[in-house]
């Protein structure tokens, strides 16, 4: 059986090497033909690999190593990606699906174009699928076979990892096929509109998963780890980060080369940079050069493989792009202060910021091989990070205002008086009436700016509230992105400032008192599962009125010899009450359990905020309907 | 996988010093100004974990030494300095800008900010001086 998978892999490598040597030399057809024969030739080798791992087949080491017989289902599936080798095997299937579905929907009547497209995407196939097969295979068998695997590590077995790992490879290698493209409109020097509409569509492919990606990443810390927040700026939440900073700059960049024709050297330079940063986020993470809970399966020889990669992709994506860049053509002319010239400044900031995130990530290494061991934490990213973006979105709503080629500035006093005002309202009502800090107050001031500018401009754009649903598809796509940006802030700002968290010492029976919660104790018990035994705390928490019932847990995966924390949280419509059982202590000869509890306001705020931004890109994606002529 | 174990069983260890609710500060200006401090001093046992959060017992040393230094008046700079020279410049979540490399991490994005604006401002002013008459044409879908 998977034998079968692993003949099937090297049909998959050949056929994308058929895929690219056809493809550059501009056989539409056949390229298109080689890269979904390549697809589904590795859809039929991934679907080995799963099958083992669902049939626990530890014959094959790469299941011996990561799954174990009592796991439910779910999590032997997942399973297939949660380890190094299978999660490079679905790098190589995705990387292969969007050259497949870019064989099928590619739309921009040019044949050549098309095909170089493809040829690039299948040289960036044969890579990953080399890769795969040469460095890090997950098709080796074991004899003998051993009679149960070594399990899957347990704080990886939960809902919402199984989906991260996926949806972020979603997004990670949708800008591969990004990348192909700028490649090949870079080759013939014509970036121009009818190539920015196909990009785009493809940049949002990429971006929309690769923010729930995040969202789900995120979401998995937060209620996991145990420890109350929900961004920790670990290296590796960075490197998902440093992709979506420049896709996000990449959206707003290759809207002012479809419709403009402007910007085209600058879009080509980012398309590529969108999939160089994925690369290198895979590099860091893969290589254990940053150690970080998913640095699983580290090999410096494989960081060597990738790096390699890197380093190649880089020079031939940035030296075609030196020799191109000054042919390509500009488009309409434009003013300082207009749409193009707003967009501008967006790009510049997203792209700073990110660049900020990589030294910040980068620095810790750098400095150790200068011989210092130096930490990089929440504190830098907070005074350089936040104040850049805090800063761009101010002025967002009055920018969003501005017509291409020359802004109308005869409103824009009265943009000032409004912003002036709310801050004011913002400062008076934070320091005076909340007792917030002065940033806090700040903070909230731009979220309502935002959502107040997103809704705003959707409004003027309609001319009436009634027109509002009839607004275009995209229309409603960039106002959901940007009020998704105002939640999100608001979320962040008070759940950063106004957290609350304690640590309580409870014998059974005993209570405490945390943001005005009562939190009772009622017992500990121990319970088992299918792959775990656990101690569940009974807990009661009150609060006036409100009562809810929490049982905080904590697991054993004996498998793994790894203790989990199974955290307790409770919605209350304002903000998570979230409890996480530690250890049990013996006080005097009674025992007692410590619990770290956090009241984490208005923190859904924050998800929701990301996944409006993510379905906002979804909404642009969608076709939209041909106006009759 | 070793690094994770590690990483579990120093959380385990965090876990087991019990003492976390130490004596705040009287002052609660004082107080606040030592909590924002504990943010951003990095616990030496833990995994990438602040002394805030943090339930070890050199956590717990660390805090209570945080207080004191700031209940006898000391300034922030005072206690970052104090933390660094015993523990190693690795304790501080916020880097110092002291010397050539301090310069460079807190320097840099900024630096590039205004290299960024200037090119975008370099190139903005090249398609203006071409474009003497512009019709701004209202956003249509985007």
């Amino acid at each position: 059986m998977i034998e079968l998978g692993h003949l099937a892999a090297f049909l998959a490598l050949a056929a994308s090497l058929a895929q690219g040597v056809l493809g550059l030399m501009g056989a539409r057809a056949l390229a298109g033909r080689a890269a979904l024969v390549a697809f589904g030739v590795m859809s039929l080798s991934f679907l080995t690999l799963v099958v083992a791992f669902a049939r626990s087949d530890f014959s094959l080491a790469l299941v011996a190593n990561n799954s174990h017989t009592l796991k439910p289902m779910l999590y032997k599936i997942a399973g297939t990606w949660g380890n190094h080798e299978g999660s490079m095997a679905l790098w190589c299937l995705v990387t292969l699906g969007f050259g497949g579905a870019g064989a099928l929907w590619m739309r921009t009547g040019r044949d050549v174009f098309e095909a170089r497209t493809l040829g690039v995407q299948g040289w960036l196939a044969t890579g990953a699928l080399s890769y795969l097969l040469f460095a890090s295979s997950p098709y080796l068998r074991l004899d003998p076979a051993p009679l149960q695997g070594a399990g899957l590590n347990p704080i990886l077995q939960d809902p919402a990892l199984a989906f991260h790992p996926p949806m972020l490879y979603l997004g990670y290698v949708g800008f591969s096929f990004v990348f192909a493209l700028a490649a090949a409109g870079l080759m013939e020097a014509r970036i121009d509109r009818v190539w920015a509409r196909e990009a785009r569509r493809w940049a949002l492919a990429a971006f929309v998963p690769l923010t729930i990606g995040i969202a789900l990443g995120s979401y998995w810390a937060y209620y996991e780890l145990g420890w109350g927040g929900w961004w920790f700026w670990d290296p590796v939440e960075n490197a998902s980060l440093m992709p979506w900073l420049i896709g996000a700059a990449l959206l707003h960049s290759v809207a002012v080369t479809e419709k403009r024709g402007n910007f085209a050297a600058w879009t080509a330079l980012l398309a590529v940079l969108a999939f160089l940063f994925s690369v290198m986020g895979a590099f860091l993470v893969r290589s254990g050069v940053l150690t970080s809970v998913h640095a699983f399966a580290v090999d410096p020889k494989r960081g060597m493989v990738l790096l390699t990669g890197l380093v190649v992709y880089g020079t031939f994506a940035l030296g075609l792009f030196a020799l191109r860049a000054p042919k390509l053509e500009g488009g309409k002319p434009w003013q300082m202060l207009s749409r193009e010239g707003a967009l501008a400044v967006n790009n510049v900031v997203l792209v700073v910021a990110a660049l900020t995130v990589l030294l910040g990530t980068l620095f810790p290494l750098m400095a150790e091989a200068a011989g210092r061991t130096i930490s990089v934490g929440e504190p830098y990213f907070r005074l350089t990070f936040v104040p850049m973006l805090a800063a761009l979105l101010a002025i967002l709503p009055v920018v969003q205002v501005w017509s291409w080629g020359k802004a109308d500035l005869s409103m824009l006093w009265k943009w000032a008086a409004g912003g002036v005002a709310l801050v004011a309202v913002f400062l008076a009502l934070g320091v005076g009436l909340w007792d917030i800090p002065l940033g806090a107050a700040f903070g909230l001031a731009l979220g309502v700016w935002l959502l107040f500018g997103s809704v705003g401009e959707l409004r003027r754009r309609a001319v009436t509230w009634g027109r509002v649903f009839r607004m275009p598809l995209r229309v409603w796509g960039m106002t959901l992105a940007h009020i998704g940006l105002g939640v999100f802030v608001i979320g962040a700002v008070v759940e950063t400032t106004q957290r609350y968290e304690a640590t309580l010492a409870l014998p059974a029976g005993g209570s405490g008192t945390v943001a005005g919660w009562n939190i009772t104790l009622k017992d500990v018990h121990a319970i088992e599962g299918p792959n775990w035994y656990a101690d569940k705390a009974d807990i009661t928490a009150r609060r006036g009125s409100a009562k809810a019932e929490m049982a905080p847990t904590k697991r054993y995966y004996p498998a793994a010899r790894m203790p989990t924390t199974e955290t307790a949280i409770h919605k209350t419509g304002t903000g998570d009450l979230y409890v996480a059982l530690g250890d049990r202590r013996d006080v005097d000869g009674e025992t007692r359990w410590v619990f770290r509890v956090y009241f984490n306001p208005l923190i859904d705020f924050v998800y929701l905020g990301v996944l409006l931004m993510g379905l906002g890109a979804f909404f642009s994606l969608l076709p939209v309907r041909r106006k009759p002529a | 996988m070793i690094l994770l174990r590690g990483m579990f069983l120093s959380i385990a260890a965090c876990a087991l010093a019990l003492t976390c609710m130490a004596q705040a500060l009287e002052d609660p200006a004082e107080e606040a100004r030592a909590q924002a401090l504990m943010r951003e001093l990095r616990c030496v046992a833990c995994e990438n974990e602040p002394i805030s959060q943090s339930s070890a017992s050199i956590a717990e040393d660390m805090r209570a030494r945080v207080r004191t230094m700031v209940g006898e008046g000391a300034s922030d700079d005072e206690v970052r300095d104090w933390f660094e020279s015993r523990y190693g410049e690795f304790v501080l979540f916020r880097p110092t800008g002291k010397g050539l490399s301090g310069l460079l991490l807190w320097g840099a994005p900024f630096g590039l900010l205004i290299v960024g604006g200037l090119i975008a401002f370099g190139v903005a002013r090249r398609r203006q001086a071409g474009a003497s008459e512009v019709e701004p044409v209202a956003p249509e879908d985007v």
